[in-house]
């Protein structure tokens, strides 16, 4: 490099753009009987504020993998992840916490809504973990659910609800702090086309109306095929 | 840190509310083990209790003491004078009459009645349970008739409380104040108190007619000169069972004409709660040693339930962990369910204590078997104790399947 090449300007701060995310050379391996296993290589990407990305990729891939790293559930053995201005990866366990609950809405492909609990203690769920106060709790969970279209079924507890049903409850559970960015893992995977279709409007409609990205996990190309852009994950690697 | 304690004890709450079968069986061994803390508590303050009225009554109140002097008293205002200056802050006669009285009433004999001769101090210095009508006042000593209590017993025997007549060798007209409750102890012993007053001198204290037989003392009192005094809690004659205080008489005996002082002038604790104490004491730890080791196993139980649902609610715990749960947020949540588990069990076993308490206190009462005042009830203590106990036991219990919580992988639990 020459004395008179520029310097590369300074980005602006995450909060200031459209950037919400920037994943950048981020590596996963795991150490499996002393057999070191890579599992990402180098993924390198960026999510957009109300951006809609699909992740796609062949099983063991790493999709799922990359998506524990997107939700701060899990650390990169490399490279940088930077979540909303935030660098992740020299954070500690409480922050990467914090920004987890108040950032980040997970859709699970397996629903993983607490049993034994109504659908509205499910949606409150993250708000007691915010510290929300319990009338505003209940209010919001409400107004969350029959904005899914379960207004009817506040109280019911999960084995009393269809897949479909339980998606949306998991939906307006993960839209119940309001975060920046979606998570969804495979969230049409355990439903069949109808519900499925009802979840991906769903899911796309609130994230829109509330601003929020979604970066979604699928091996589904009708999924994929919605979303403003696909990241394809190839043995490992970002395409 | 505040939100994420408060949202801990809110998921331990709504936990073990959704868990109920888990919180049911988890409860059963801190229920048992609560419940023999809590009654052996309730046992040693009922017995506390229990030892202190029965001392009150039949002995005094803390600091009392039993003064015998034995021969004749050349001047009585002398001696009464000298066992305030020896240290006593109330002073009662306490002496049965020298002759055999006899009671009757509407003209009826009532036979084997115990008379005692008293002054108004005595209602201080002794408990006394007024069923009816009140104790002597220093007026009733202005009664030209002898004034009289009477106890549950002598009352029911005599029936007509109003045509009462005491005497020796003749009936007098006597005033019968007030009724007192029988102690628990004397049963149907009948018994009455006798004012110390101008009107019962010559009972009290005449010299026995040599033809009758001087009534043969009822045990313990039955000396010449009987008096109970009441001693400062902090005079030396109340750690020495008394000793200190006949020394002191025996030096001013001359004063009120008694000879050979040494073998005359006796005086010993009367009041026994104190004594009571120790063996209560002893016994009272031993039985909470058991009911420790009893708690030690309920928490045994509540620690393998703790590690058996930590186990299988791995899915559960890493959900909360996605959905923002800090490690401590967790980690209270844990251990909150097993306190909340402890003490839910801790006010069962509270519960049912009260219960046994209430139903063993209607016992003892219908029975009769207890002085007046004294209930068997759960005290603050035992509440304390209990439920104290029972959140220990929680605490205790929930750390390990806590720090299992922590270790578990977030990933791994949300693929199960």
């Amino acid at each position: 490099m020459s004395v008179d090449t520029p310097l590369p300007e300074a980005a602006p701060p995450a909060a200031q753009t459209s950037e919400l995310l920037r994943v950048e050379g981020v590596t996963r391996h795991f150490m499996v009987s002393g057999t070191r296993i890579d599992v990402l290589y180098d993924c390198t990407f960026q999510v957009a504020r109300g951006e809609v990305v699909a992740i796609v990729g062949q099983s063991g891939s790493g999709k799922s993998t990359l998506l524990n790293l997107l939700g701060l559930l899990d650390r990169p053995s490399g490279g940088s992840y930077v979540f909303d201005g935030v660098d992740t990866t020299r954070l500690g366990e409480g922050r990467r916490s914090r920004l987890r609950g108040e950032g980040i809405g997970f859709v699970f492909q397996q629903f993983h809504l607490l049993e034994r609990r109504s659908a509205l203690a499910n949606v409150g769920v993250p708000m007691v973990l915010g510290g929300v106060p319990v009338f505003r709790r209940r209010a919001r969970a409400r107004e969350l659910l029959e904005s899914v279209g379960l207004g009817h079924r506040l109280d019911s507890q999960p084995h009393q609800l269809s897949g479909g049903e339980q998606q949306r409850v998991a939906l307006a559970r993960a839209l119940s702090r309001e975060p920046a960015l979606i998570l969804a893992d495979e969230p049409t995977g355990a439903l069949d086309a109808a519900s499925s279709r009802m979840i991906m409007d769903q899911l796309l409609a609130q994230a829109e109306l509330r601003g929020a990205a979604v970066v979604v996990v699928t091996h589904d190309p009708k999924v994929a095929e919605r979303a403003d852009r696909v990241v394809e994950l190839v043995e490992g690697r970002t395409r | 840190m505040l939100r994420s304690l408060t949202a801990g004890i809110v998921l331990a709450f709504t936990g073990s509310r959704a868990n109920i079968a888990r919180t049911i069986l988890s409860c059963a061994g801190v229920v048992v083990g609560v419940g023999a803390l809590i009654l052996v508590v309730t046992g040693s303050d009922f017995g506390q209790r229990y030892a202190v009225a029965y001392s009150e009554i039949q002995g005094g109140r803390a600091a009392t003491l039993q003064v015998e002097i034995n021969g004749d008293v050349t001047d009585r205002d002398a001696l009464e004078e000298d066992l305030y200056r020896a240290g006593g802050e109330q002073v009662s006669l306490y002496q049965m009459p020298s002759g055999a009285v006899r009671v009757r009433s509407g003209g009826a004999d009532v036979p084997d009645v115990e008379i005692r001769g008293v002054d108004p101090e005595l209602g201080d210095i002794r408990r006394i349970t007024m069923t009816r009508g009140r104790w002597f006042t220093e007026a009733d000593r202005e009664s030209l008739a002898p004034v009289l209590v009477v106890n549950e017993s002598l009352a029911a025997s005599m029936g007509d409380l109003t045509r009462v007549q005491i005497g020796t060798d003749r009936w007098v007209d006597a005033r019968v104040v007030g009724v007192i409750a029988d102690s628990g102890m004397d049963f149907t012993w009948q018994s009455a108190y006798l004012l110390r007053s101008p009107a019962t001198e010559e009972i009290l204290f005449a010299p026995p007619d040599s033809e009758e037989a001087p009534q043969e003392g009822f045990g313990f009192y039955g000396g010449s000169n009987a008096y109970v005094v009441r001693l400062d809690p902090d005079h030396p004659g109340v750690e020495d069972y008394g000793e200190g205080f006949s020394e002191s008489l025996r030096t001013v005996a001359w004063r009120w004409g008694v000879e050979d002082p040494q073998n005359a002038i006796w005086s010993y604790r009367a009041d026994s709660a104190e004594m009571l104490e120790e063996p209560l004491l002893y016994m009272t730890w031993g039985l909470l040693g058991i009911a420790f080791i009893t708690l030690g196993t309920g928490l045994l139980g509540v620690l393998n339930v703790g590690l058996v649902t930590v186990r299988e609610r791995r899915r559960e715990l890493a959900t909360y962990r996605a959905l923002g749960a800090s490690r401590f947020t967790l980690f209270v949540a844990v251990v909150m369910e097993a306190v909340v588990v402890s003490v839910v069990a801790g006010i069962v076993a509270l519960a049912g204590c009260w219960a046994l308490a209430a139903l063993g206190s209607a016992v003892v009462t219908e029975l009769d078997l207890v002085p007046p005042g004294v209930d068997l009830r759960v005290p603050p203590s035992g509440v304390l104790l209990g439920l104290g106990s029972a959140a220990a036991v929680g605490l205790l219990a929930g750390i390990i399947p806590a720090a299992r919580a922590l270790r578990a992988s977030v990933v791994a639990g949300l693929r199960e």
